[in-house]
């Protein structure tokens, strides 16, 4: 679905951003690129989304190069949520914002068809359409943003940051929306993302970036549970992980409060057992 | 010390109050952190402390706000922010000069700080926010993180009593998180900055504030001390404040052992309560 091959980038005027890297995703992935800031992620999920084209490499998006496809075949495959809504939202009701990007994507539709698909939309996101974008709060605004996406049917979802900003069950809102759409149509997700334990309530796979370059690839909790690449990449584990790995022995697979729970039980089952023998 | 007696207040043109009914003391040296879902309150109860309510923003305000004895209604904006240092939310709209460093002297040439002491105000304060470098760029040239960094050099500059931080951290990643937190926590206890801050990432904010008050609709629905506050994690939770994930797991191993466990605030707290669960 999506070919990073040996793609280094750099703006102007500093050194690389993005050096040397290299990684497929595999249609239906939910994969999230984790580092500190200034280590790439951005400038990676910019590079697979077209926005910019690398300086040295080759991206292929269903092995089409970036550099030489058309940009309203990227914008129908990939779709793009930014961080801040804001920046994406343009027009003055949900309706026109939702039907905007159909159009401007989709324009060889009928009109017809176009509104329906604006219909079942709006009724999927809980919108009337007549709602003002700018009168909604950052968490709604930000659910637009991810509908009028989502209406294109786009294959593969690039999210940069985006449960910034928003409260504990906005961010479950929009997160619950994409894990459905990634399980049921099998939409490829690619997350940039800071807040680790969403990393792993959601993701399957991570990518571990620093100074630009890729430094590990695997599933999340192996990705978590390695001490030594978490500090190289200045990554502070999710809690019940960082736990588990203080613990050691009989805690490895405890990474919810839940599982962690069962550990302990588990832990003194025995260890009373062990003092009735 | 700041004192809030009975603040209700309703922006001009709405009909539902943005709070109501707020009685809050963050004594001389507190440091507070203030959570809530979207629309709670958070950031008019900031507003309401730097002075910017009711000078600034209009309404039908009663009650009253005093800031280290003075009424912020009777008491200019100008005198409040020499007393009230705000990191605002937005660093864009909080950020006006093209420069890192011009940004800084900008509010130290306003409160008319002597010319000898500028510099070294500004190194300091840069220093502390661990941006030395930053300091010939143009805030063109930044990322929303550092940009982020700036804003609070720039209020640190001017050497605040009470700091009032509406989520200062949004951009930044973990590790530049923690330290802004840090910082603060050094600023609150070795010169007494009163610290209220708001913020969503809950993990953070318990392991930093002393104190929390809980907003939803506008009301406080809890306060109090940390801990005291975070025993509360199953009806938090219900008003869509998330807990930390240590904080879940000694209320989960309460209920599945049938022992109490004070409820964990950090690591260390929850690996010494497994320990002790564990033969």
């Amino acid at each position: 679905m999506i070919q990073m091959e040996h793609v280094s980038f750099s703006y102007s005027d500093q050194g690389p951003t993005v050096q040397d890297v290299s990684f497929h995703v595999e249609k239906g992935d939910f994969v999230a690129i984790l580092g500190a800031n200034g280590a790439g992620k951005t400038t990676t999920v910019r590079l697979i989304d077209g926005l910019i084209r690398p300086t040295q490499g080759r991206v292929l998006i269903h092995g089409a190069d970036t550099a030489t496809s058309p940009v309203s075949e990227r914008a129908r495959r990939v779709g793009f949520l930014f961080q801040n809504p804001d920046r994406q939202i343009c027009k003055n009701t949900v309706r026109e914002e939702i039907l905007f990007g159909l159009k401007t994507v989709r324009g060889d539709e009928s009109e017809e068809a176009l509104n329906a698909r604006c219909r079942e939309v709006l009724e999927d996101f809980g919108f009337s359409g007549d709602e003002e974008p700018f009168s909604l709060s950052r968490g709604q605004r930000q659910r637009v943003a991810l509908a009028s996406i989502l209406a294109v049917e786009p294959e593969v979802l690039i999210l940069d940051e985006p449960t910034t900003g928003l409260d504990y069950l906005e961010c479950c809102h929009i997160m619950d929306r994409i894990r459905r759409m990634n399980r049921e149509q099998q939409v490829t997700v690619v997350m940039v993302c800071h807040d680790m334990e969403v990393v792993l309530d959601y993701a399957q796979r991570a990518l571990v970036m620093a100074g630009g370059k890729l430094l590990a690839d695997g599933p999340v909790r192996e990705i978590f549970r390695d001490a030594a690449l978490m500090e190289k990449a200045s990554i502070l584990p999710p809690q019940m992980i960082g736990l588990s790995l203080r613990l050691g022995e009989g805690f490895e697979q405890a990474d919810t409060p839940d599982t962690m729970a069962d550990a302990v039980l588990a832990r003194r089952g025995e260890g009373g057992k062990r003092h009735e023998n | 010390m700041i004192v809030f007696q009975d603040l209700s207040f309703t922006y001009k043109g709405e009909k539902k109050p943005a709070l109501q009914e707020i009685r809050l003391t963050v004594p001389d040296g507190g440091f507070l952190g203030v959570i809530g879902p979207a629309g709670a309150g958070k950031t008019t109860l900031a507003r309401a402390v730097s002075g910017m309510i009711p000078h600034h923003y209009t309404g039908d305000y009663y009650g009253s706000v005093t800031v280290n004895g003075l009424d912020t209604v009777e008491t200019s904006l100008d005198e409040i922010s020499r007393l009230v240092g705000t990191v605002f939310q937005d660093v864009d709209s909080q950020i006006i000069s093209p420069m890192v460093e011009d940004e800084m002297l900008y509010g130290l040439e306003n409160f008319g700080v002597p010319r000898e002491e500028i510099p070294g105000r500004v190194e300091e304060a840069l220093e502390k926010v661990g941006i030395a470098e930053l300091r010939e760029r143009t805030i063109g040239s930044l990322s929303g993180g550092q940009r982020q960094k700036v804003a609070i050099a720039s209020i640190l500059a001017l050497k605040p009593q009470i700091l009032v931080l509406d989520e200062p951290t949004g951009e930044l990643d973990p590790r530049s998180s923690r330290q802004v937190f840090s910082l603060l926590k050094e600023l609150n206890e070795e010169q007494g900055i009163t610290v209220i801050l708001i913020e969503q990432k809950i993990m953070l904010l318990c392991e930093f504030a002393r104190q929390l008050a809980v907003l939803n609709g506008g009301r406080i629905v809890f306060q109090g001390d940390t801990r005291e506050v975070l025993s509360h994690s199953e009806e938090l939770q219900a008003l869509g404040v998330n807990c930390p994930r240590v904080t879940t797991l000694s209320r989960v191993l309460s209920d599945r052992t049938g022992e109490a466990q004070p409820a964990c605030i950090n690591l260390d707290e929850a690996e010494a309560m497994v320990r002790r669960l564990i033969p």
